[in-house]
């Protein structure tokens, strides 16, 4: 989905210490509980052999993707890509914490918060966007690892740091039905896929795909049997003719 | 339906005379039934957006929004009204329980013999086929009316079970979240696909006509009973008749008891 601006995080793996003062700036920042984070930090594990080793540590959180599985499969509507932003949102007042998404998201960057009964996850802290700030995570980093800013604007932050980056990669991944997710969040210099950890395949709950394979097709040709039944007699009673039932 | 052959005279008479069919409670919870269905089915089926799921046009999906203030206002005029549905539903069930949803139960919505033979009989003569035999006499619903009544029944409990699960979310497991949405939409589609029927027999179909404006005053013609509902309309001569053999019996006591207080006063 092509939106106005596209923002997404472009995070510098080469500075990344895990230390996770992001994780507890973001928790801070949108009131997230302490059982739960929208933004993670992966570990790597260690590689190549002593004395030249070295480790890689990968912060992450929401791709808000292009093409976003989750908002496929939410029914309400509730989750969304925001179309000025191009940021992934859930509107927590229409959320009902199914968890559709949360299975469908191949980064599994959602999770759902069973005290409020909603999916939370990262909002790119839009609401300090809208007062020009860099969200929480980004403002906080020593290591200035995480950045922000708008992908179709060359000039921002991010598309710089894009631009001057000796290795770059993406997440990229390939839906079942043969489109891309899309991701806006891209990782450089440094080797973020070995071992490849992320992406996962969207899982389908057996309630959404019962419902898509079994239960709507069944419905569908019931009410267009009966639907035809009555058009059949409605045309019927319409060419004929009405009479006076009773003589 | 059987058309039997009377004289004329008689067949006036027969169209002349009302017979009471639906009390008053049954007439207002139909139409505050309508009423709610009007407003839940078209929102319901707006909130549903899902691209995968691929069930209502973009258009109503975004006019709906703008109509109610975005996905969570919709969704909340939903459940509302839902609430409201299940709450004056619930209440009349309850006050009607023993004059009428006992007596309904046990005696109008259990098929009989006649019944299933009238659904072996009616879809065939429908097609076109089986046109000389005669359809088995009906009680005051019919056996088609009777599976709708079961479609109703079950898909309205469908319904609210699975609305109140997704209301009340924070209570609720997620797996039984994710279910109650498709068991919700099925509930909904098998009334649905009753109701197109049920809308075109009752307000359309001419032979129904009587049907749909007993819906207002309650009350069908002689005729119009004897023809359709065969069972029903003797049951009504047999309690008309007691009725009036019981009034004769108590006129007779009376004036008898009058006679004997004061004898000879003409």
């Amino acid at each position: 989905m092509a939106t106005k601006k596209r923002y997404g995080f472009v995070i510098d793996v080469s500075r990344c210490i895990d230390c996770r003062a992001c994780l507890v700036a973001c928790s801070v920042e949108n009131q997230v509980g302490m059982k739960y984070t929208r933004i993670w930090v992966r570990d790597l594990g260690v590689k190549g052999d002593y004395p030249h080793l070295e480790r890689t540590f990968v912060p992450y959180n929401c791709m808000h993707c292009d093409n976003p599985p989750c908002t496929q499969v939410c029914v309400s509507g509730a989750t969304y890509k925001d179309a000025d932003t191009g940021l992934v949102l859930v509107d927590q007042e229409a959320c009902i914490g199914c968890g559709y998404c949360v299975d469908a998201c191949p980064y599994s960057a959602r999770y759902l918060d069973r005290e409020r009964g909603v999916v939370d996850k990262c909002t790119g802290c839009i609401q300090r966007l809208q007062v020009n700030q860099q969200p929480a995570c980004v403002a906080t980093c020593v290591g200035r690892a995480r950045m922000f800013g708008d992908l179709n604007d060359p000039n921002s932050e991010a598309s710089l740091a894009l631009k001057n980056a000796d290795t770059v990669q993406r997440l990229d991944y390939e839906l079942p039905d043969g489109t891309h997710t899309g991701p806006n969040v891209y990782f450089i210099n440094g080797e973020v896929m070995d071992p490849a950890v992320l992406p996962r395949e969207p899982k389908y709950t057996t309630a959404e795909t019962a419902w898509r394979r079994l239960l709507i097709p069944a419905v569908v040709a019931g009410i267009g049997l009966s639907f035809l039944g009555q058009a059949t007699f409605f045309t019927k009673q319409l060419l004929e003719g009405e009479k006076e039932f009773e003589e | 339906m059987s058309h039997p052959i009377l004289p004329l005279a008689e067949r006036r008479r027969l169209r002349e005379k009302q017979i009471k069919k639906h009390q008053l409670a049954n007439l207002l919870t139909h139409w505050f039934n309508v009423a709610m269905w009007l407003m839940l089915l078209p929102t319901g089926i707006a909130i549903i957006s899902s691209p995968r799921l691929a069930l209502s046009p973009a258009i109503m999906q975004e006019m709906f929004r703008n109509l109610f203030g975005g996905t969570a206002n919709l969704i909340r005029f939903h459940y509302s009204v839902g609430l409201f549905w299940i709450f004056v539903l619930a209440f009349n069930v309850l006050i009607g329980f023993r004059k009428y949803f006992i007596p309904f139960s046990r005696e109008r919505l259990l098929l009989t013999r006649d019944d299933i033979d009238w659904l072996k009989i009616k879809p065939m003569q429908m097609l076109g086929l089986m046109k000389d035999k005669p359809l088995p006499p009906q009680d005051a619903y019919n056996a088609g009316q009777k599976l709708y009544m079961y479609a109703v029944i079950l898909g309205t409990l469908g319904i609210m079970v699975s609305g109140v699960v997704m209301t009340f979310h924070t209570v609720f497991p997620p797996a039984l979240i994710q279910w109650a949405q498709p068991v919700h939409w099925v509930s909904v589609g098998a009334v649905v696909a009753g109701l197109i029927i049920h809308v075109y027999m009752g307000a359309v179909f001419p032979e129904e006509k009587e049907a749909f404006f007993s819906m207002f005053s309650g009350k069908v013609s002689a005729w119009y009973a004897r023809a359709h509902h065969e069972k029903w309309y003797w049951e009504k001569v047999r309690e008309e008749l007691e009725w009036e053999e019981k009034v004769t019996v108590e006129v007779e006591a009376e004036a008898r008891a009058h006679e004997a207080a004061a004898p000879g006063a003409d």
